[in-house]
């Protein structure tokens, strides 16, 4: 009785989740495979006309090839940014909860104002074209790095107060440096609340629409949300290539969750259980 | 313990942060625009971008040692916001395409952009054009497209089956309204305050001040000066009252209240519905999704209580600005000129769809256009035509769709709505230091 009962609402919560993500899914598919006409009405059906092969290609010369450059593109800012954080964020929690000091409390305020103060877009655009920044990727990967630091190091932070003093001690006594102490000791214990900033970050990175498109003009440092406007704008739109758009930017996180699947899960659990 | 390590971990934690900013900084000598090349901004419409590529396609044909490159940007509210920045941060383009009239208004030109009107390239530019992108003294865009007309898209086969007539006072055209709905087979009105659409709500009081001028010659001036308001004037008030009576009435389709433009327009195609107030650049995105479905529609515009003879009120099309943080303006100025001559609009036409006539003097449209451009080309032809308020006074409030759309949904009246936005305009004209607020 218990196990049919088991069996029933398992059933029930895969026909829901299915419904949840796959019917959208299957609409961005259908979507992205009508003719142009066709794909106005948006309606929930089978294309009469399979035209995916067109609108593939039609999506990917669009305005000289540019989703490829905007591939790369959002490649390396993704990357940089995260790498940048994670080493940055470990470093900064590590040490304020580590060694509380009389500059601790101000510290603190500055990671509470970078959560809390919104970001503007003029004054900062006069700092990068200051510092000879603005319009240059690694411009972009600084901004990205200064919105996403203050959440990250209240992440690591929070879960270096679950790491026993004694392991530092241990080490120290063995007669490891501060360096290797960090690097070699601390940063692999960190490792699923790594995760947890890895994926939380990367999709908001790889997601980030305002920021490249005020701090990054110009079609060549274009990255992938960006292309979303070849096809959409005030008084036109051509869904159909828009949604092969949004069908070709969802398949690299796809693909990148099938493969770290387990990693991610892991991640995500074992953070929840020990933060 | 922690007297052993203290000195030695911030230091080492500090040196290790540089050293990955400073891998993070090592490619960033990239970027840069200032290579020969001509950088035009312009927005992400179909239209805009078919115009531009047409005329610099034809430029460079001329002029095979220009290199000209187009930078597309998103339009609306998120547009407007970026034309701001780049004109503020002295990161704008050689060139740049925007609207006109007070959407320019809103960029203090005088400021920021190159007056033009020293240029003799200008001169073949109609008045008309020109008094909608002047601030002060000065004018400051090259026109890029065509005349739009603002008025109602009607379909052609449901006139011809009911047998009626273009109607030329707003009591005809309600009992053209009566005729449709009474014979039943579609909706006599349609309306679209879908996602994104609600613009589409204004174009009964928008598109209406060519009879508002014809009761008021004065009514602009009066309006910028703070003398005169669309609840206190009884022409302006009638576009308010003209789409309460609609709605009223019952001539609207069922769904106007999730309906998008794009559905309306597909409606129209489809005779669901037989009138559409709206711009005549919807022609284009028809053509685009239909084009078979162009040659069904007619248009007429919106018509007023008793003008003697009715006509149309005319939207004009967006132009090139030339920012005066340009430091060699040399090869701008040349393309501006090219932009403004005969073969700038030969070029237009060849290619895309013309929709309306041209500002620039000498410049002729083919015979073979689509009905309901020849329409629109029989106002201007018969010089029955008033430019939108939008393009004769700066003051234009920004919540005049919200406001036109609870007049249409019932919930709210006309009187009431035009205090409403009597009150909304008040900020913005405040907002630019007008006198007189």
């Amino acid at each position: 009785m218990k196990r049919t009962k088991g069996v029933a609402s398992g059933l029930i919560a895969i026909v829901l989740s299915a419904v949840v993500f796959l019917v959208p899914f299957a609409f961005i598919v259908l979507t992205a495979s009508k003719t142009r006409g066709e794909a106005a009405l948006r309606e929930f059906s089978l294309p009469s006309e399979w035209a995916i092969w067109e609108n593939f290609l039609a999506v990917v010369q669009a305005r000289d090839y540019m989703l490829l450059a905007a591939f790369v593109n959002s490649t390396i800012l993704t990357v940089a940014s995260i790498v940048l954080m994670v080493v940055l964020a470990a470093m900064v929690g590590y040490v304020m909860q580590r060694r509380p000091n009389r500059w601790t409390p101000l510290a603190n305020a500055l990671v509470l104002a970078g959560l809390i103060i919104p970001p503007a877009v003029v004054p900062t655009i006069w700092v990068l074209q200051g510092l000879g920044l603005f319009r240059t990727l690694p411009g972009l990967v600084l901004i990205e790095v200064a919105y996403g630091l203050s959440f990250c190091v209240l992440l690591f932070r929070a879960f270096v107060a679950t790491i026993p003093r004694e392991v530092d001690e241990a080490a120290v006594i063995d007669g490891a440096g501060p360096v290797r102490l960090f690097f070699q000791v601390i940063l692999p214990l960190l490792r699923s609340v790594i995760w947890t900033v890895v994926i939380v970050q990367a999709v908001a990175v790889f997601n980030d629409f305002q920021n490249p498109l005020y701090f990054l003009p110009g079609d060549d440092h274009a990255t992938v949300q960006l292309t979303l406007y070849n096809f959409r704008s005030q008084y036109t739109t051509q869904w159909n290539l828009l949604f092969m758009d949004i069908l070709l930017i969802t398949v690299p996180p796809l693909i990148m969750y099938a493969f770290f699947n387990r990693q991610i899960v892991a991640g995500l659990t074992s953070g929840a259980v020990k933060g | 313990m922690h007297s052993t390590h203290r000195p030695l971990l911030p230091r080492a934690a500090a040196g290790a942060a540089a050293a990955v900013l400073a891998a993070g900084l090592a490619a960033c000598s990239t970027g840069g625009d200032d290579d020969g090349t001509l950088n035009i901004l312009i927005d992400n419409s179909e239209a805009t971008g078919s115009l531009m590529q047409a005329l610099v396609d034809a430029y460079t044909e001329a002029h095979p040692d220009v290199e000209i490159e187009l930078e597309i940007r998103p339009g609306g509210t998120e547009g407007d916001n970026i034309v701001k920045t780049r004109l503020q941060t002295g990161d704008m383009p050689d060139l740049f395409f925007y609207n006109s009239g007070s959407l320019l208004q809103a960029l203090n030109p005088s400021q920021m952009l190159t007056d033009l009107s020293g240029e003799t390239y200008l001169d073949s530019v109609t008045d008309t054009f020109k008094d909608g992108v002047t601030s002060g003294d000065a004018v400051h865009g090259v026109p890029v497209g065509q005349a739009i007309g603002g008025g109602v898209l009607y379909n052609l086969a449901a006139y011809e089956e009911l047998g009626l007539e273009v109607p030329t006072t707003w009591d005809e055209f309600m009992a053209n309204n009566q005729a449709i709905l009474d014979a039943g087979t579609a909706a006599p009105v349609i309306q679209t305050y879908g996602t994104e659409s609600a613009w589409t709500s204004q174009l009964f009081v928008l598109a209406d001040n060519y009879n508002v001028l014809a009761a008021e010659p004065d009514w602009a001036d009066a309006y910028t000066a703070n003398e005169a308001h669309f609840a206190d004037t009884p022409a302006a008030l009638a576009g308010f009252e003209h789409l309460q009576e609609v709605a009223e009435a019952g001539y609207l389709n069922e769904d106007f209240a999730s309906l998008t433009y794009n559905e309306g327009l597909a409606a129209l195609v489809a005779g669901e519905g037989v009138h559409y107030p709206i711009l005549t650049n919807a022609l284009t995105e028809i053509e685009a999704v239909d084009p078979e479905g162009v040659d069904q529609l007619g248009f007429f515009g919106l018509p007023g209580d008793a003008p003697a003879e009715a006509g149309v009120t005319t939207w004009l099309p967006g132009a090139l600005y030339l920012p005066q943080t340009n430091e060699d303006p040399g090869p701008a100025q040349d393309f501006l000129a090219f932009v403004a001559s005969t073969e700038g609009c030969d070029a237009q036409t060849a290619g895309v769809s013309v929709i309306g006539p041209y500002f620039i003097d000498g410049c002729t449209v083919p015979s073979d256009v689509p009905p309901a451009v020849a329409q629109l080309q029989a106002y201007f032809d018969a010089g029955l035509t008033a430019p939108a308020l939008e393009f004769l006074s700066p003051v234009k409030g920004p919540a005049l769709e919200q406001i036109t759309v609870e007049v249409g949904s019932g919930i709210r009246s006309a009187a009431d709505a035009a205090a409403l936005y009597d009150e909304d305009v008040k900020k913005q004209a405040q907002q630019l230091g007008l006198e007189g607020w």
